[in-house]
């Protein structure tokens, strides 16, 4: 199945990117109601990394997210995971990338209902054929702390417990780069900052790729890297962040915008 | 209120559409029967009074009830007696007939149109002022003027493919006749253009045929304007002798007519009608299923009413509101539906036997006002569930998100109630398995079990379709992931899920049941037709009162291929105040025509006053071999005692009592006469050679059949072939309704499911998957009402069939397998095909509906 798309050329750099944007440009609508999301992007997500994608509402994050993560077709530029160029592929080598690849992560779970733990953390794997590596699900169950509840059913679990499967989910088939849709958006403070947590440990414990859009500076202080957005155009990034130094610069484009 | 609920019906137009689409079948076969009823018996009545237009009182001949068939051909009614009434006051006309019925040949051969011998009419052409006789205008030729010459109606002609000038083979009783057709006439005659045919000859010719030289079957007189009708019949009967004639009014007759016509056109609406009543019945369920997801999928709307003060009865009152207008759109678009079944009704009853008079469509009130009635009556109906559903909702769901599932308590009392019916259902039928006839009660009986039975089904299916579809659910999940998805989707809501497949589950039922009492009793009648008869073609007559002529019995022996010719003379054995069927047959070759099992002495022994009985008869009437009966043969008055000579099981080819034949001819009500000729063939040959050898030797008679077993088998079955029509018909009546209702909830589904299938396609299900995802779920649902209905079906048919035992013993339970199979597989590619359209817009669903909040 991962022959479905091309692999990245020989002799290209071992320091080569996880994803990769360059020129990224993403419209709506024609005419009058034309609206410009993302303005020529250009952005790179280092392997190994957490990156945090920060903005106010309409600054074209989560349009970035969609576009880098192949759920949306961009309107020019490149969208790259790995060495995959995204508008090439069909709809179907697309779907298998997405399987393959990514992991996902949404802020409203999105978890099976019909599903239990398990199944719901498997069921990429399953898409894909393929049987889950025991060693690695044990891991990746345990990093999130699920061991005992995988039979139960989503409505059976609390929303922290609820995005801690997601999580699992997403990390299960060892993709190439996690995207996290504003994950602690419907988390109490304590559930957020464990997911936020998880997150972090597989990146730094597991070796994972982490990219997470968020408007909270407290879950982006979570990150190594902050870049921040606004109207469609990438404006600053900030490593290493602190809560308080993101909220800072929030404010100061804050404080920008309303002078403009 | 209204407009509320008018604003619910726009906004939910493609959701009810399917609803309106059930409904509204349901509505086109009611209204369209009905509009079929009333034309065809408006054009039925039209028709006989065009026939009686020239006719005020009718004489005919009356007799003593002792009169032999010789005694009534000589009647009071003479030329003198027609000159009399001619000159009576008020009489324009006095029209004499000789009436009868011929059965004619067609130009190859075969019978015409010669199902029913009352539709194959005779009379005499009776020449009227200038020479022509105007109930019978000649349309080509000229009137037939001698005993060679014969007219027919234009039907007639086209049917039989006569022209001028052709000779025409017919019967009327006995021997062939072969005549020249000199004219062709038009008539208004309903029995004849209803199918049926017409041969005139001259007057002296039929009268000898019908009635006796100088002597008629009939006198039709004609009133002067302002003459009525009573008043001309008491004229009549003063002149008439009292015991010979008597008189009765054209619009006595025409009343008795249109009673009879209407008697016809009510068996032709029962069909249709029962098409009707399942249709209905079937789209209820569909109903019930789209109000029932509407209510949920509103109920945070409801509850938001409720919250901001509408009562209870407000929002019942909403939601009947809307299945009344949804309802009324079906009647709307119904009916005009319904015009369309009426105009092909004709066509599809008509056969070769029988055509419907044409005339144009009648709409009365009464389709009009049973459209709305059914439509908007039986969706209301239908809703008034789901609205009691969602007059519950309790104003704080308004804060819920989820849905809450149905409570332990009530699937406690939905199973108990099922249970219970199931119970009454099954207890009912079992026990009339003991039942030995199929008596009025006993068939109540065995309704009133299926229809608790199926009752059962439909409040436990609720509750079976968890552990069925998880039976299902170990072959979809064959298909990994994807199955297993399917497989929990359908066990989500159960209640939608045995809702849905509550429609095929009831079509399987019927259609399995139907077809396997149809297949069962075709094969007893089979098993029975042959059982008896030992020869390999039997000559009949059509008609109980005609015979074989005996040179036709000798010209049939004498056929190559013939090997032995057993003639049989049909008559009534009287035993103190019963009648039995009575077989004289010869002795040395009645073994060789028929399989006779004796229990006890022999038909060898068979001659004069000796006697072979049933051995139903035998036990009736205490007999064995060598025991006496007292008893009569035919006309013959006198009781004397007879000798039994033998006791052999039932058979139905040798009837209640075989007799020594030349004895039974003797009393015969025709004396010396031949009613059935069984016909063994050298090496047992039956091939359409040998069929058309017999044929000629009878003489072509049209009045003679000549069938082989399989004719005779299927001649007996020809009421399972309707039953067969009607099975077909309800299997895909309710195949296009489960499809309907299989259509409605999965689009309804899915639309529930954006979000999830969105994720689906996120992380890693392509378009594929997802169409066989939707696709399997279908199946599933489909499977599930195909298992309970097959087994409800065939339980149902077991049962019903321990009836049928009693009244044919040969009758054993045989499942039809082709048929079961076929409505297996029907089924099943129903629901892969009704989730064709929801399945595509599923696959269409783009994966970032995953991330869109709704």
């Amino acid at each position: 199945m991962s022959q479905m798309f091309p692999t990245p050329a020989p002799g290209s750099p071992v320091t080569e990117p996880a994803a990769r944007a360059t020129g990224l440009t993403k419209v709506y609508g024609k005419g009058e109601t034309r609206v410009t999301a993302l303005d020529s992007v250009f952005v790179e997500f280092a392997r190994g990394r957490f990156t945090a994608v920060m903005g106010p509402s309409g600054s074209g994050k989560s349009t970035l997210m969609h576009c880098m993560a192949g759920l949306d077709r961009v309107t020019s530029g490149s969208a790259r995971i790995g060495g995959t160029e995204l508008a090439s592929l069909s709809d179907k080598q697309l779907t298998a990338l997405r399987r393959d690849k990514v992991g996902f992560v949404f802020q409203g779970f999105n978890l099976l209902p019909t599903l239990t733990a398990l199944e719901n953390i498997t069921l990429p794997l399953r898409l894909a054929g393929r049987q889950p590596d025991p060693a690695w699900l044990e891991t990746v169950v345990t990093t999130v702390g699920l061991a005992g509840r995988l039979a139960h059913r989503p409505t059976e679990l609390s929303g922290g417990q609820q995005q801690r499967v997601a999580a699992a989910r997403a990390l299960v088939s060892r993709p190439e780069i996690v995207f996290a849709d504003e994950p602690t958006g419907n988390l109490d403070s304590r559930s957020g900052a464990e997911i936020l947590g998880f997150l972090g440990d597989s990146v730094r414990e597991l070796g994972q790729t982490v990219v997470m859009v968020t408007h909270d500076p407290v879950a982006a202080a979570h990150a190594d890297r902050v870049v921040f957005l606004a109207d469609g155009l990438l404006v600053d990034e900030l490593h290493e962040p602190t809560a308080d130094a993101v909220l800072d610069r929030m404010l100061r484009f804050e404080a920008q915008s309303r002078t403009r | 209120m209204l407009r509320t609920a008018l604003r619910n019906v726009l906004a939910h137009k493609a959701r009810l559409l399917m609803t309106v689409l059930a409904v509204c079948l349901g509505v086109a076969f009611v209204s369209g029967t009905l509009v079929f009823a009333d034309s065809s018996s408006a054009a039925y009545r039209a028709a006989v009074s065009r026939n009686f237009a020239d006719i005020a009182v009718s004489v005919t001949p009356k007799f003593a009830p002792s009169a032999t068939a010789e005694d009534q051909r000589t009647t009071v009614l003479d030329d003198a007696l027609v000159r009399k009434l001619a000159k009576l006051p008020g009489v324009t006309t006095a029209r004499p007939l000789a009436d009868g019925t011929a059965t004619l040949s067609a130009k190859d051969g075969s019978p015409l149109r010669a199902g029913k011998t009352w539709a194959n009419l005779a009379a005499a052409y009776v020449p009227g002022e200038g020479g022509r006789d105007s109930r019978y205008p000649l349309v080509n030729g000229r009137a037939p003027h001698n005993s060679d010459e014969v007219a027919v109606d234009s039907g007639t002609a086209a049917a039989g493919g006569f022209g001028i000038g052709d000779m025409v083979t017919m019967a009327t009783n006995g021997p062939v006749m072969t005549k020249r057709l000199v004219g062709i006439v038009s008539t208004k005659d309903p029995r004849v253009t209803a199918g049926g045919t017409l041969a005139l000859f001259d007057k002296a010719t039929a009268q000898r045929l019908f009635a006796s030289p100088g002597h008629y079957t009939g006198i039709d007189l004609a009133a002067a304007p302002g003459t009525a009708q009573s008043e001309l019949s008491d004229r009549v009967t003063a002149v008439l002798p009292a015991d010979r004639a008597e008189v009765s009014t054209a619009t006595a007759q025409a009343a008795q007519q249109a009673v009879n016509v209407d008697v016809l056109t009510r068996g032709y609406e029962k069909m249709p009608m029962i098409f009707a009543g399942v249709s209905l019945f079937i789209g209820s369920f569909l109903i019930v299923n789209t109000f029932t997801m509407l209510v949920t999928r509103r109920t945070r709307e409801i509850a938001l009413l409720r919250a901001i003060g509408a009562s209870r009865r407000q929002v019942v009152r909403s939601v009947l509101l809307e299945a009344a207008l949804v309802g009324l759109a079906a009647s709307a678009v119904g009916f005009p539906l319904g015009l369309g079944v009426a105009s092909v009704l004709p066509d599809i009853l008509n056969t070769s036997q029988e055509v419907l008079p044409s005339g144009p469509l009648v709409i009365s009130a009464q389709p009009v006002v049973a459209a709305l009635a059914v439509g908007v009556g039986v969706t209301v109906l239908a809703a008034w569930l789901p609205s009691r559903r969602a007059a519950r909702i309790a104003p704080v769901e308004a804060m819920r998100s989820a849905e809450q599932p149905p409570s332990a308590a009530r699937s406690r009392i939905r199973g108990l109630v099922g249970l219970v019916l199931l119970v009454l259902g099954a207890g009912l039928l079992v026990s009339l398995a003991g039942a030995k006839d199929a008596s009025e009660g006993n068939l109540d009986s065995a309704m009133l079990g299926c229809a608790l039975l199926g009752a059962a089904l439909i409040v436990l299916a609720p509750l079976l379709a968890d552990p069925v579809v998880r039976l299902i659910g170990r072959l979809t999940t064959r298909f990994g992931v994807i199955g297993h998805l399917a497989r929990e989707n359908a066990l989500r809501d159960p209640r939608r899920t045995a809702a849905t497949a509550s429609a095929l589950m009831i079509t399987t039922a019927l259609v399995a049941g139907l077809a396997v009492i149809g297949n069962s009793t075709g094969q007893a009648l089979d098993r029975q037709a042959a059982s008896g008869l030992g020869a390999d073609y039997v000559i009949s007559t059509r008609d109980t009162t005609t015979a074989i002529d005996t040179a036709a019995v000798r010209r049939v022996a004498d056929t190559s291929g013939v090997r032995t010719a057993s003639a049989i003379a049909d008559s009534t054995l009287f035993t103190g105040g019963k009648s039995q069927q009575i077989s004289g047959v010869d002795p040395e070759t009645v073994n060789s025509v028929m399989k006779l099992h004796f229990v006890s002495g022999s038909a060898k022994n068979l001659g004069p006053g000796r006697i072979a009985v049933s051995r139903t008869l035998a036990e009736q009437g205490g007999l064995s071999a060598g025991s006496r009966l007292n008893a009569s043969i035919g006309r013959g008055q006198d009781f004397k005692q007879y000798s039994v000579v033998g006791v052999y099981e039932d058979n139905p080819v040798a009837r209640d009592a075989l007799g020594y034949r030349p004895e039974v001819q003797n009393n015969s009500f025709m004396p010396g006469s031949v009613q059935r000729l069984l016909v063994r063939t050298d090496n047992n040959a039956v091939s359409k050679d040998t069929e058309s050898r017999l044929r000629a030797a009878v003489g072509n008679n049209p009045l003679l059949k000549v069938q082989d077993r399989g004719q005779l088998v299927h001649e007996a079955a020809g009421t399972v072939g309707n039953l067969l029509t009607l099975m077909y018909g309800l299997l895909v009546i309710g195949v296009v309704i489960a499809a309907l209702g299989i259509v409605n909830t999965l689009a309804m589904s899915v639309s529930e499911r954006t979000r999830e299938i969105g994720v689906l396609r996120a992380i890693g299900m392509d378009r594929v998957g997802i169409r066989r995802m939707i696709r399997l779920e279908a199946v599933t649902v489909a499977a599930f009402g195909t298992l309970l209905g097959l087994l409800g079906g065939l339980f149902g048919a077991w049962a019903v069939g321990a009836l049928a035992n009693g009244a044919i013993t040969q009758y054993s339970l045989a499942l039809p397998w082709g048929t079961l199979a076929l409505v297996c597989l029907m089924s099943l590619a129903l629901g892969a095909v009704a989730a064709a359209l929801p399945a595509r817009r599923a696959a269409a669903l783009s994966p970032l509906r995953a991330a869109t909040e709704l």
